[in-house]
Formats: C-alpha cells, sequence, structure tokens
C-alpha cells in the first residue's frame, strides 16, 4: 500500500487520493451499490466467470471507491484490478438498481463509467498499463489504433485501403464510419457493407481523413487523445458537409453518441445510424434481396455493445432469418446478457490469456448446439478472439454483414 | 431502429401522475424530480437509455416467466402486467 501522509498525499508526491470532483460524480453510484449488496452483477460478469477474483467483480469496483474516500486504499493499491473488466454492460444491466428502478428513479448503476473514471485517474496520477499506454501512444500518433501490431501503421492515409475498387465518393450527406479494427484487421466487412448498402440504394461516402472514434482511448483512461481523435473527427464531417454517419461496429456508435456530444454544442446537427438497423430495415422493405443461399448452420453471438448497452438485439436476428438456406440456431439476447467475447476495452491488449478463455468458453457455447458449425457476431472487435478459438475447434467465425453479402450474392 | 438525434435524447416536461409521482415517456413511471434533490440527485439519462432499461426489465421478467413460471397470476384486473411489453424501440 503507498504509504500517504494524513492528509491522504502519498509521500513520492501523488495525490492518490480521489479529488472531491470525482467523488461528487461517483459517490452515490458507489453507494447504491456497496449498501444495497444486491451482487446480481457476479455471475452475468464474463470475468468474474473466469477468475472468481473479488478483486475484479463489480462490487469491488465501486466498494474501492468508498474505501478511498475514507483513506483505505489509494489508486496504487487498485489500478491494475481495474484492467480487469471488458465493459460489457452486463452488470449494470442486471443491476435491479438499473432494471427495476433505474427508470423510475432516472439514476442507475453505471459500473461501465466507473471503471472509466478509474483508470482515467490512474493515467492521471502517472499509473500505466504498459501495453495500454503503448496502444494509446500509437494511436495518437498514427490516428488509428495498432490492431495490426506495433509496428505496422495504421495511418489516417490507409484507412480507406479496405474500399479499393469501390469507388466511394470522399464526404457527402451520408457516410461510413469503418472502426479501425473493420479497416485494417477485417476489411471484408466494411466491403460488405458497403455492398450492401449500395444495393440497398443508400448513398454514402467515406471520410477524408478518419481517425480512431476515441473510444479505446475513453475506455483505457487516456482521455485528451480521446478528445483530440473526437474534434478531429467532427471537423472532418463538417468539412464534407456530413449530417449522418452509418457505423456498422457498436463500438463506434456507443462511442459517438455518449462522448462527442458534450464536446460540441451543435452536436444535433448529426444523426447517428447502425449499419444492422439499416440492412435490416432494408430487408423488411423489400429493398435488399437476399437470394443466394448460405448453407450452412450457424448461432448468433449478441455483441455486449449492441445487446446489452444499446438494446439493439432484434434486427441483427431477421437479417439472419432472411437469409434463406441458412439454419439458426438462437440463444435469446436475455441468456446471453451474460455471455461475452472478452474483447471489450481492450482487455486482450493488456490480459491476452483472460481475453482467451472467455472466447473460448463463448464457442463452447456455441458447440454446445445440435449441429453448429458457424457463430456469426455485428462486432469486429469480438470476431478477433471468437475467431482465435473457433480455429481451434473448428467453429467458423462470421461478421453478420460477411454473410449478408454473400447471401446477397457479393463476393467479398 | 435506432437513430441518434440529440434532440430527441432530453425528456418531456413531466405530467403529474400522484403527489410523488410523474411521467414523461409513455407507459414509464417516475418518482417526483423534487424528492430526489437533496440526499441522491438524479443522473441525466437519454431517452433512448430509458427506453432501453424498460424494454429490458420486459424482457427479463418474460424470460423467467418462460424458464420458471407454471402459470403467471396478474396483479389485478386492468393492471399493466396486462399490457404487455412496450413495442421495440423506435427512432429515439
Amino acid at each position: 500500500m503507498a504509504e500517504t501522509t494524513t492528509s491522504g498525499e502519498a509521500t513520492n508526491g501523488r495525490s492518490s487520493t480521489l479529488p472531491e470532483e470525482f467523488l461528487e460524480q461517483w459517490r452515490d453510484v458507489a453507494y447504491n451499490c456497496f449498501s444495497s449488496g444486491h451482487k446480481f452483477c457476479r455471475e452475468v460478469c464474463p470475468v468474474t466467470q473466469v477468475t472468481r477474483d473479488e478483486r475484479f467483480t463489480p462490487t469491488a469496483f465501486h466498494a474501492n471507491v468508498i474505501a478511498m474516500e475514507k483513506g483505505h486504499l489509494s489508486i496504487e493499491d487498485v489500478a491494475e484490478d481495474y484492467v480487469n473488466c471488458t465493459m460489457c454492460g452486463a452488470c449494470e444491466l442486471r443491476c435491479p438498481n438499473t432494471l427495476f428502478t433505474g427508470d423510475f428513479y432516472r439514476f442507475r448503476q453505471r459500473t461501465i463509467d466507473v471503471v472509466k473514471a478509474m483508470r482515467a485517474f490512474a493515467v492521471e496520477q502517472g499509473i500505466h498499463q504498459k501495453n495500454w499506454q503503448r496502444w494509446a501512444e500509437l494511436t495518437d500518433r498514427w490516428g488509428n489504433e495498432p490492431v495490426l501490431g506495433w509496428t505496422r501503421e495504421t495511418s489516417g492515409s490507409k484507412v480507406r485501403a479496405w474500399a479499393a475498387g469501390l469507388d466511394i465518393p470522399t464526404g457527402g450527406e451520408t457516410v461510413l464510419f469503418a472502426d479501425c479494427e473493420a479497416a485494417f484487421k477485417r476489411p471484408s466487412v466494411p466491403r460488405s457493407v458497403a455492398l450492401l448498402l449500395r444495393a440497398c440504394g443508400v448513398e454514402f461516402g467515406l471520410m477524408d481523413q478518419q481517425w480512431c472514434c476515441g473510444g479505446p482511448m475513453w475506455e483505457t483512461g487516456y482521455v485528451d487523445i480521446a478528445h483530440k481523435m473526437a474534434e478531429h473527427n467532427m471537423i472532418d464531417w463538417r468539412k464534407t458537409h456530413t449530417k449522418r454517419i452509418i457505423c456498422p461496429d457498436p463500438h463506434d456508435y456507443i462511442t459517438i453518441i455518449e462522448h462527442y456530444p458534450p464536446l460540441d454544442e451543435n452536436f444535433d446537427e448529426f444523426e447517428i445510424v447502425l449499419a444492422v438497423d439499416l440492412i435490416a430495415e432494408a430487408i423488411r422493405e423489400g429493398r435488399l434481396e437476399l437470394g443466394t443461399p448460405v448453407q450452412r448452420t450457424v448461432t448468433y453471438h449478441d455483441p455486449c455493445r449492441l445487446n446489452k448497452r444499446l438494446g439493439v438485439w432484434q434486427s441483427p436476428r431477421e437479417i439472419l432469418r432472411a437469409i434463406p438456406g441458412l439454419t439458426f440456431i438462437d440463444v435469446d439476447h436475455v441468456t446471453q446478457w451474460s455471455y461475452c467475447s472478452g474483447a471489450g476495452s481492450n482487455l486482450w491488449v493488456e490480459k491476452p490469456e483472460l481475453t482467451a478463455e472467455i472466447s473460448r468458453r463463448r464457442i463452447a457455447k456455441a458447440q454446445e448446439l445440435p449441429g453448429v458449425d458457424g457463430l456469426v457476431s455485428a462486432c469486429p472487435w469480438s470476431e478477433r478472439p471468437l475467431t482465435e478459438q473457433g480455429e481451434a475447434v473448428g467453429m467458423d467465425v462470421f461478421d453478420i454483414f460477411e454473410i449478408t453479402a454473400e447471401a446477397a450474392g457479393f463476393e467479398v | 431502429m435506432l437513430v441518434f438525434r440529440l434532440s430527441a435524447q432530453r425528456p418531456p416536461k413531466p405530467e403529474r401522475v400522484t403527489d410523488v409521482v410523474v411521467t414523461r415517456l409513455e407507459h414509464v413511471l417516475e418518482v417526483d424530480p423534487d424528492l430526489m434533490r437533496k440526499h441522491v440527485a438524479q443522473q441525466d439519462i437519454p431517452n433512448w437509455d430509458m427506453h432501453r432499461i424498460v424494454s429490458a426489465r420486459w424482457e427479463h421478467i418474460r424470460d423467467i416467466h418462460e424458464q420458471w413460471a407454471d402459470s403467471i397470476v396478474l396483479a389485478g384486473e386492468g393492471s399493466e402486467l396486462g399490457a404487455g411489453p412496450p413495442e421495440p424501440m423506435g427512432e429515439t
């Protein structure tokens, strides 16, 4: 435990106690959790399912705030504990303080925001997680996340390389925002989205210089870099007179709707849309025909950001049920509150073995379903660890847009 | 479809239901905000998030019923339980 003076200042000159503005913001949710003692969060938490480590439970994340307020702990003691969270949102959704009373009181559990705030506080105090720090530095330097490794640059000039040959214009009223992971690591996803949107009759362009949405920077505590990314992107949108942003990746969607408005008083001029909703609507209205059978037996993985964080679970299922030839074995979206790929909040960058185990268990659940040899997800970040674990056991992992593009007759 | 526009997230003005309950969104009852100014302040929850919580509750209850209930007993005639879950989230 860090040595402290009686005022709570660490003797190394850092203030390791929580500042008053932090407590003003998070004291109430911390006590709301700690004093209620519900703990419904435990078994839905993918990290708790694997580690059974009390330090990494949502309860501990809140109890630490109270302990730090009382001087029993410092940020040095617990900073690394807060790494162990995918920010899937299962805990705060399942908590009765959200699920049964959150709307009545307009006061819900906010575990994700508490974890973000603690991680940011740790960074402010100079406590860094080695890989996250490197990830943040490279994102800042290149404009996009180092999803191809530490030495392969992912600059803004290369972020639209996935669109080669598609003749997509720059800018315009609607742009397609392809996230770093898909753009560089799994280009078949944005290509599929682009082809499908075109087939639906949606006109769109790409940003002039797209940078990372900033989400992983907010999630890992590098708030200044996140702000820089966001401000750059909004300037780019205005430069090309963009009013509507289509997000294939739910991480981008959540980052933009939660974090961008406080940075820009005119944010109301933008409309943010999920690509999965657009495609489902197009199928429903007959504007997109899926005429090529896909003879597979698959199940669907509800990505956390889509299902738990946004409540979007119907559109992907509607799409899958419209694909001819496809046998779709569903697991309902409420059961999937306790499922996770383990990829969220860059956990895999700092704790790859933990992400691998969470994903292994998710693949194992898919294997239990009769005849299933394919898992479809709707989030490129989840598809990385799921694909790795799936390869080990012969389970193919698809992105929903890839399989839909195939059904629409496209070769991607 | 979950289309996000910032101005659509601000809740409408509350309408009084009882001396301690108000309503802003259809089928959603809320505590009188004046009762949450002294000890615990309310949060700024956008409309899409309120709809998410309400929908999730209905979906959770339906899941519990399907898994565990042999029969479902309504609280009384005209109970809101009989109203069923709200429509899926539309434009917010």
